[in-house]
């Protein structure tokens, strides 16, 4: 099987700061990616080199047989892309927003609107269709989001904390749609902070810190390397320089010698 | 989206073949410029803002609104028509006046509105191609400055057509383009030039420091250059006498205008028309070889939102900041420990740095020193230094006005000090275990007063034991004494909430403007009793007493107000 994304020796500078060093990385279709690291371990760089937001970086990326350098426009057509901060036009409706990225697709305008209106009603947000984004809670600009995402039927969906503001239950939609999306055969590379999500959601996991790749494969690889802990034990075993307890320990100590109540 | 956007729509993609041909696709075109016009019909406005209340409903057609403002705005250039015994010396003035302001406006819509971070994010990751993107972004610059430009200019044009007939319109016309192309290109070099001078997160600021500066500029030439020169003077005025003219673009304008209309070739005016055409040209080319391509980035960097940049390291740059150790003296002097300590020094670093209070406070304090410029000019009867000194007719008219007078400043910082657009990190009172909140109002009441009076006062001692000698002090004692009672007073009455923790959007409240009647009232009243006084050195003592016995009375009672007098901020 041919791999859908490949990353070789990818290295990209903010001035003389290295964000990324050399990241590589064969991911086949099919595969949910859990994608974690530190603050400032090059995440969000890798999701915008992907996503072509960045070009002036070093090494290949080639996406589904194309190279990201030569034929950016083919290869953004196959990405979507959920932002994780709730970037949107806020003073446009829903229905005017998701049309709006679907004319961006090229996608059919009768089969847009069908998609939309069904995407909507199934998130419950088809009687928030043709009101402003600007009265929406954060969960309902979040969902408007993954929809963008997904609109146009990707092979690769790249998201990026989408589940943040969402509710218990919007949660557990979301959760399940990334399976149905992967046994689809769609790929799914999932940027978060939340561990417990991650290891659930993902059949294999990247860890990177400080720019480099340092831990790679399923959850049950990782445990056989690192012991039989939780993720986030994992997490921090490998990426925090020193012991996560004493950082609690000096909190306390920052008391004074009172014992806290 | 309305008949205007509509129509701009309709006729800047009449091109599309050739568009297509440039590799651009029309698809992605239409869609991009009608979300983009969509949304701008959709924000408010200066002057909707201002009258938008929270429930309102939402912003429509701000786009019809704008262009009315922006009519109303070019009848006002007419004026410059009027003035002046040549054309040239009119539209010199006129040219003026429109690159001005072009100018002043198009500043800050080229970041809030035509430049919008958010499509980094949102449409650069869907596959369109640049081409498509940078087309779009011109035709919406274009659509968004014809907005402006048209009813700015329409006035003028009918005029000229009136006036002058075809032969006057068309040059004319062709003017205005060569003018608002040279104004893009001003505004282009200055964003450039800021940007290279200073960093990214400094950039709004200084953006805005320019905005208050045109404000009062325009208020101050507005109020002051009818009085200073009379009218009869204006009519014979004529541009042509001052040698610097000759080297303006908008006398160039001017210049070619006559040599277009009367075909007038004797010798600078040919020069002139040639200077006029080969500027926007010369600036079109600046701004796409030097500018443009550099520039897109570079104000991607202005929002600071997404993490472009490597994230900032503790202990490196980024703004250290801290209070000066002689605030910090200031405050253990002027306050009590605790919560009005705190309420002081946080809020002599927020009315410090924050953009949105300073943006307005300032404009407002600018006003108020042409306001006292003006007095000096507009007493009938002159004036003279000796009438000042010997406190004799309008000198002691002048002196209460200014003592007077600048109690508005300080007046008008102070009912700004309750409203901030971060209102909701006003939680930090409720949560914490504040007993008196009066104790919060009175730190920030006297920061305020530090910040705004103290100047003031040392300004004016100074003028007025200067000119007059030391037996001003009496009175400018009592004027002191009456200034931070009609503060006290006006604080006592109206804050209501808490420094900081309301939105400014809730000021329309009934009673606002009553209350800011009252607040100018006080000090009315207090000055007239102040003026007849004025020599009875006995009773100016007596009621220098009894005004600072009446402040520090008010002071306490503001310490002291409980929570059941404040409004508590809601929370949606």
């Amino acid at each position: 099987m041919n791999p859908i994304i490949s990353l070789q020796n990818v290295y990209k500078n903010y001035g003389t700061k290295a964000v990324l060093k050399g990241i590589n990385l064969t991911i086949y279709p099919g595969q949910v990616i859990g994608y974690i690291g530190p603050n400032g371990a090059g995440k969000s760089t890798t999701v915008k080199i992907l996503c072509g937001l960045i070009s002036d970086y070093e090494g290949d990326v080639i996406i589904d047989g194309i190279n990201l350098k030569e034929d950016p426009i083919a290869v953004k057509a196959k990405i979507g892309y959920v932002p994780e901060l709730a970037e949107l036009y806020d003073v446009l409706t829903p229905a005017e927003f998701l049309g709006f990225m679907a004319e961006l697709y090229n996608m059919p305008k009768e089969l847009a609107k069908d998609r939309i209106i069904k995407m909507l009603a199934a998130f419950g947000l088809d009687g928030n269709m043709h009101q402003r984004m600007d009265t929406f809670s954060k969960g309902m600009r979040q969902k408007v989001l993954i929809i963008s995402g997904l609109l146009h039927n990707p092979e690769i969906i790249i998201l990026d904390e989408p589940l943040s503001g969402l509710d218990a239950n919007s949660v557990i939609i979301v959760k399940e749609l990334i399976s149905k999306l992967a046994k689809e055969g769609k790929t799914i590379f999932y940027c978060s902070h939340m561990m417990d999500v991650v290891e659930k959601v993902s059949d294999r996991i990247v860890l990177i810190n400080e720019g480099t790749v340092i831990a790679d494969g399923s959850f049950s690889e990782l445990q056989q390397q690192q012991g039989n802990q939780s993720l986030e034990q994992i997490f921090a075993h490998m990426t925090a320089k020193e012991s996560l307890s004493d950082a609690a320990d000096q909190l306390m100590h920052a008391f004074g010698n009172q014992n806290p109540s | 989206m309305n008949a205007i956007n509509t129509f701009f729509l309709k006729i800047l993609l009449l091109p599309s073949g050739l568009y297509r041909r440039m590799g651009v696709d029309i698809r992605h075109l239409k869609a991009i410029l009608t979300a983009k016009l969509m949304m701008d019909d959709r924000r408010p406005n200066p002057i909707q803002q201002a009258r938008r209340n929270k429930s309102n409903k939402p912003v429509t057609a701000a786009t019809l609104g704008m262009i009315f403002f922006t009519t109303i705005m070019g009848c006002v250039f007419l004026v410059s028509f009027a003035v002046g015994k040549d054309y040239i010396t009119r539209l010199t003035i006129y040219f003026s006046f429109y690159i001005f302001v072009l100018a002043s406006t198009l500043i800050t819509d080229f970041t809030s509105v035509l430049i919008d971070i958010r499509d980094n994010m949102i449409i650069l990751p869907k596959p369109i191609n640049d081409k498509t993107f940078l087309l779009a972004r011109l035709l919406h610059i274009m659509i968004h400055v014809s907005k402006m430009v048209l009813p700015l200019s329409i006035p003028a044009m009918i005029y000229m057509g009136i006036k002058e007939g075809i032969q006057g319109l068309f040059p004319f016309m062709l003017l205005i383009l060569a003018a608002t192309l040279f104004t893009i290109f001003l505004i282009n070099a200055l964003y450039v030039f800021i940007l290279k001078v200073t960093t990214p997160e400094k950039f709004k600021n200084i953006i805005s420091y320019f905005q208050i500066f045109f404000a009062i500029f325009f208020y101050g030439g507005y109020q002051l250059v009818p009085r200073l020169i009379s009218k009869a003077a204006l009519e014979n005025y004529s541009v042509t006498t001052s040698m610097w003219a000759c080297l303006t673009p908008p006398y160039w304008f001017a210049g070619s205008w006559n040599f277009l209309r009367y075909l007038d070739v004797s010798f600078p005016l040919p020069v002139y028309f040639l200077l006029s055409m080969a500027l926007p040209v010369v600036s079109i080319w600046v701004v796409i070889k030097y500018f443009a391509p550099s520039f897109n980035q570079k104000l991607s960097l202005i929002s600071g939102s997404d993490g472009d940049g490597a994230p900032v390291k503790a202990n490196s740059k980024g703004i250290i900041s801290t209070t000066s150790a002689y605030i910090t003296q200031l405050s253990k002097w002027l306050t009590n420990e605790g919560a009005e300590r705190m309420a002081f020094l946080h809020t002599w670093k927020i009315t410090g740095r924050s953009r949105d209070f300073k943006m307005k406070v300032y404009p407002s304090l600018g006003y108020l020193v042409v306001y006292i410029v003006i007095m000096f000019f507009n007493t009938k009867n002159k004036v003279s230094i000796d009438d000042i000194r010997d406190q004799v007719h309008g000198g002691k008219f002048i002196f209460i006005g200014l003592i007077y007078f600048s109690s508005f400043i300080l007046v008008m910082a102070l009912r700004q000090i309750t409203y901030s657009d971060k209102y909701k990190a006003a939680w930090i009172y409720y949560i914490t275990p504040v007993k008196t909140p009066g104790e919060l109002i009175m730190g920030a009441v006297k920061a305020a007063i530090v910040k705004f009076y103290f100047p003031m006062v040392a300004i004016t001692s100074v003028i007025a034991i200067g000119i007059v000698g030391p037996k001003v002090i009496p009175n400018l004692l009592l004027g002191m004494s009456n200034q931070l009672l009609i503060t006290t007073v006006v604080a006592y009455l109206s804050i209501r909430d808490l420094p900081f923790s309301t939105q400014q959007s809730n000021a329309s409240k009934g009673g606002t403007f009553i209350k800011g009647l009252f607040s100018m009232l006080i000090p009315m009243i207090i000055a007239v009793g102040h003026y007849f006084l004025y020599t009875n050195l006995p009773v100016i003592i007596l009621f220098l007493v009894l005004s600072a016995i009446a402040c520090w009375l008010l002071m306490d009672a503001i310490k002291t107000k409980s929570w059941d007098k404040i409004t508590v901020g809601n929370y949606e």
